[in-house]
């Protein structure tokens, strides 16, 4: 009977720390309609390693995933980890909706240039990167040679309108693929060409509005002009929709990610070069990423954040990365990944070059007005209803109302 | 009305007063709905004077309603709203008599028509739409494609890129979307009409457009007149048909007021705001309908109630 | 003999026919094309109306891709009967008494139904969720019913109220002087004269709840096994790239079983049931 009583207090013990986790149930909210096997392993591992604890893992198709978890999230009912966007972060830290990530300082430095700052308000992470992207200008190789041209990358933007404009002379095809629609990629292709001419939407260092300078006029400006050799009526296209002209070969040129190439038709010939550099600054690219929010008010936002931590990170995340097509999120080959799938292929070189002189998608609280204030210019100069000072200068003051 | 409660006090069991009776079978009906959506719509009525938003909510009166009163913008989409509401509704009025018409001629086939006419109907109206953006694909859809081939045009047409291509084009979807319940229910309509009244005239020689004229229209008004207000106050809130188009774009060429509003509570979170554009809709909505039942009940009284 | 048309008149009723269906099925055709072609054939200038990569493989293929795509059709005809059923309950007796009788606050209740009509669920979503939340509905076919019900009544109500208003009083009155009651003449004789406007009624509010389905399915529920079809074609979205071809597919096979029930009831609008009733 004697030794039951240390056995009884250890059981107890135990039962206590297993009590506090007892019987809770983790709401995990993952974009995409069906559950992914690498999540559902990480998933398994954390239910053993934390008794007491299941996750509810809801797969929502991508067109609901955000907007449910901030449905729940305003109702009172929020999730306990979510897949958002990192440009909602913003809104939902001021309004005291999500936890700070907890991102340990090694953490920190196995991330790609970069990815930290678009999770990043003054100074504190608010949710752990999961999902990286940027961008490339995809060239079809054929329509440049029918357009009797040299198919090399352009790599300013005279050059790259020159391209754009022998094709759209010389054949049936439009130059480029301008996205102009009232939708959130109208902003971030806008963005690829301001980050390549060296423009700032949001200081970094200070959170001052930069919208209205030099370079935002000459990128507007540059818009202006591949209106002129691009597809007809660009604000009712939106890039997804661009892909489709590309593959039926009724535009020479446009942006997008690395997916890119795995949506296109083989029989393209295609060449992804960098982003053409404008006249005042070098080639960048907009950097975009998706987080896992850890969410506030579920009474086991611990838990939330080992969860979070586990599907964010290691296998998992490679695994994300490799499987979906994008862009490295963390440097790979420095955590002893033996063969990582963007190293020597040219074609990952173009993504990944980008990353130190990209930026990142603004974060601000009300990402939707942020949205607005460059559709709303961009679709002026597409439209031609204004000059691009005036557009520029509007742009400028919306954006302080938004900020 | 008739004789109803002498007759009922004659009787062993003596009939239920009018009004009790009345009650007895509004009654459920009046108190699901107050459950269910009373509160909700209270809600919204508060919310609009407060700038509530995803963090939470401070009282701030009328703010948000003197805001929307000094917008030129917002003005001009309650004008837009007014005239997106009477051109389609004008539009799919004209339709709708002329297909039931069509449909409620003695014809072989006229089962497998009607049929024929419900799938815009049926179908949701988030697919029917993405039809239509198809459509309207100045590249890939039809209308373009057929138009350049017969030499109408000379290249593509982006009919949705466009301000005025582009909401001309939402009517007409709308259109597409609304014509036919509202048909199908004029056809119901027609078939209640005596035959009687037909056949009386046809004996004195009235011709098939006086019959029309004197004998359907006037014994289906109630249903035009009480089908005209619903189609209006629904096209007035038509909300997937732009969404899905146009976004209320381009630059806000399509933007009506349940756009905007949906924008502001559902995109910016801005629920204070958004819910003062709701109350908005509203008032303007029970404006429209007051005069609208006050023309309606003229024509009842002119036309009768049998 | 009435019913004879000239040979000039029929090709005239004939060409307006089809071109007011051209008008109403173009889009449909559209998509029935988009699902026979390939994805990678999807999107193709100039359009063609015919190429040789057509096939019903998207037919086949969608219901691998969203395997509960069956359970979301029943799901959907499940709850639109549900919803009608209901509703028609609540609907008929009121309809009636707008229709026929006088009570204090009539107008003003009848205002208030109409007013449900101008606010639309988009709006209150979030409110309602509360009220479904306490009520404990969420996650169940009430949570898609309950809702649909509450918004489908109004509109219910006053469609039936202007076909109830057309039946004569003559009949109702003859019944009241051999004797029947309020609710015998309401059973008996006003019913079976408003079949045609019940059955349209009816359709109107079945079809509406069909339709109102996808709002509150996202919303209000999260149990993949009872949502409906409009929130199952959700599925065919991919991360980068949408199969439409399926997507298309499913809607089209899922609309049929209503246009199949329509097919059927369509005869019933027929009237002329009071017909020789009553001689004016």
């Amino acid at each position: 009977m004697k030794h039951l009583k240390p056995i009884a207090l250890g059981a107890a013990l135990l039962a206590s720390t297993a009590m506090s986790a007892q019987a809770e149930e983790l709401h995990f909210i993952m974009c995409g309609g069906e559950v992914r096997e690498a999540d559902q392993k990480v998933i398994d591992t954390f239910i053993v390693e934390n008794p007491g604890v299941t996750v509810n893992m809801e797969a929502v198709p991508w067109g609901t995933c955000q907007d449910k978890s901030l449905t729940l999230a305003a109702a009172g009912d929020p999730p306990s980890v979510s897949y958002m966007g990192s440009r909602t972060l913003r809104q939902l830290a001021n309004n005291g909706l999500i936890v700070p990530a907890n991102i340990s300082d090694e953490a920190k430095g196995q991330y790609q240039d970069g990815v930290l700052n678009t999770v990043t308000i003054k100074g504190v992470q608010w949710g752990y990167p999961h999902a990286f992207s940027t961008k490339g200008l995809y060239i079809n190789c054929d329509l440049v040679a029918a357009a009797g041209k040299e198919c090399v990358a352009p790599k300013t933007w005279d050059e790259m309108y020159d391209l754009a404009k022998a094709i759209n002379d010389n054949t049936d095809a439009a130059g480029v693929g301008l996205a102009g629609k009232d939708f959130d990629n109208t902003m971030h292709q806008f963005l690829n060409y301001l980050y390549s001419n060296g423009g700032v939407v949001i200081d970094p260092a200070t959170g001052e509005n930069k919208l209205d300078s030099q370079q935002t006029r000459e990128t507007l400006a540059f818009y202006g002009k591949l209106v002129d050799v691009a597809q007809e009526g660009p604000t009712a296209w939106e890039r997804d929709q661009l892909k489709d002209l590309f593959n039926d070969g009724k535009i020479g040129m446009y942006i997008s990610g690395p997916w890119g190439r795995g949506q296109h038709k083989e029989t393209i010939n295609q060449l992804v070069a960098p982003v053409p550099a404008g006249p005042s600054g070098q080639s960048g690219t907009i950097l975009i990423t998706d987080s896992l929010a850890v969410f506030k008010g579920t009474g086991h936002e611990e838990l939330a954040h080992k969860l979070a931590q586990a599907l964010a990170s290691g296998d998992a995340q490679y695994e994300l990365d490799s499987s979906w097509g994008l862009t490295p999120i963390m440097k790979y080959e420095e955590l002893g990944v033996a063969a990582p799938y963007y190293k020597g292929d040219a074609f990952w070189e173009v993504f990944t070059g980008g990353i130190s002189t990209g930026g990142p998608e603004p974060l601000v609280e009300d990402f939707k007005s942020l949205q607005s204030v460059f559709t709303n210019m961009v679709q002026g100069i597409i439209l031609k209803e204004d000059t691009v000072d005036n557009l520029v200068t509007i742009a400028g003051e919306e954006l302080d109302e938004a900020l | 009305m008739s004789a109803t409660p002498n007759i009922g006090s004659k009787r062993k069991f003596s009939a239920m007063p009018e009004a009790t009776f009345a009650w007895i079978l509004v009654a459920p009906a009046v108190l699901f709905i107050l459950v269910i959506i009373a509160w909700p719509l209270v809600e919204t009525f508060r919310l609009s004077f407060t700038d509530a938003n995803l963090g939470g909510e401070t009282y701030v009166g009328f703010e948000n309603y003197a805001e929307l009163l000094d917008k030129q913008k917002f003005h001009d989409t309650i004008i837009r709203t007014f005239y997106w509401m009477g051109l389609s509704v004008a539009l799919k009025l004209v339709l709708e008599l002329i297909g039931a018409t069509l449909l409620n001629a003695a014809i072989p086939g006229k089962g497998l028509f009607r049929v024929l006419v419900m799938p815009p109907w049926v179908i949701p109206v988030a697919i029917g739409c993405i039809g239509w953006l198809w459509l309207y694909n100045g590249y890939f859809g039809i209308i373009s494609g057929v138009a350049q081939r017969i030499g109408l045009i000379d290249g593509p047409i982006e009919f949705l890129a466009h301000k005025t291509s582009a909401f001309y084009s939402a009517v007409v979807t709308d259109v597409w979307v609304g014509t036919p319940m509202v048909t199908l229910f004029l056809l119901a309509a027609m078939q209640g009409v005596s035959r009687d009244l037909y056949e009386a005239a046809w004996v004195d020689g009235a011709s098939r457009w006086y019959r029309f004229r004197r004998i359907t229209i006037p014994q289906i008004m109630p249903v035009i007149v009480s089908m005209a207000l619903l189609s209006a106050i629904w096209t007035f809130n038509s909300f997937e048909i732009i969404w899905i188009l146009t976004q209320g774009g381009p630059r806000g060429g399509t933007t009506t007021l349940i756009i905007d509003t949906y924008k502001t509570a559902i995109g910016n979170y801005k629920f204070g705001e958004g819910a003062a554009r709701a109350v908005v809709i509203v008032i303007l909505l029970a404006i429209f309908s007051t005069a609208y039942m006050f023309i309606l009940n003229k024509v009842n009284k002119k036309y009768g109630s049998k | 003999m009435m019913d004879r048309y000239t040979r000039l008149q029929l090709v005239g009723i004939y060409a307006a026919l089809a071109v007011f269906l051209t008008f109403i099925l173009l889009p449909f055709f559209e998509m029935f094309m988009a699902s026979l072609r390939p994805l990678e054939h999807l999107f193709r200038a100039p359009y063609q109306f015919w190429s040789d990569d057509f096939s019903f493989d998207a037919y086949r293929k969608m219901w691998v891709t969203v395997p509960l795509l069956g359970r979301y059709i029943w799901n959907s005809i499940y709850i639109s009967f549900a919803v009608t059923g209901l509703t028609m309950v609540f609907v008929i007796p009121a309809a009636y008494a707008f229709a026929r009788l006088d009570f204090p606050f009539k107008n003003a209740t009848l205002g208030m139904f109409l007013s449900v009509n101008m606010f639309t669920g988009a709006v209150l979503l979030i409110p309602l969720y509360r009220v479904m939340r306490t009520m404990g509905l969420l996650n169940t076919y009430w949570a898609m019913i309950v809702p649909g019900v509450a918004f489908l009544i109004p509109t219910g109500i006053w469609l039936l109220r202007s076909y109830l208003e057309k039946i004569p009083r003559e009949l109702e009155e003859a019944a009241f002087v051999d004797g029947a009651s309020r609710i015998y003449t309401l059973r008996r004789v006003v019913l079976p004269l408003a079949v045609p406007g019940l059955i349209v009624v009816g359709v109107a509010v079945f079809i509406g709840a069909y339709a109102q389905q996808y709002l509150f399915a996202i919303t209000f529920n999260q149990t993949r096994e009872l949502q409906p079809l409009p929130a199952g074609l959700n599925e065919f979205i991919g991360y980068q790239s949408v199969n439409w071809n399926e997507m298309m597919a499913a809607a089209l096979v899922g609309v049929l079983p209503v246009m199949v029930i329509f097919l059927f009831l369509q005869k019933y609008l027929v009237a002329g049931l009071t017909a020789g009733a009553v001689k004016e």
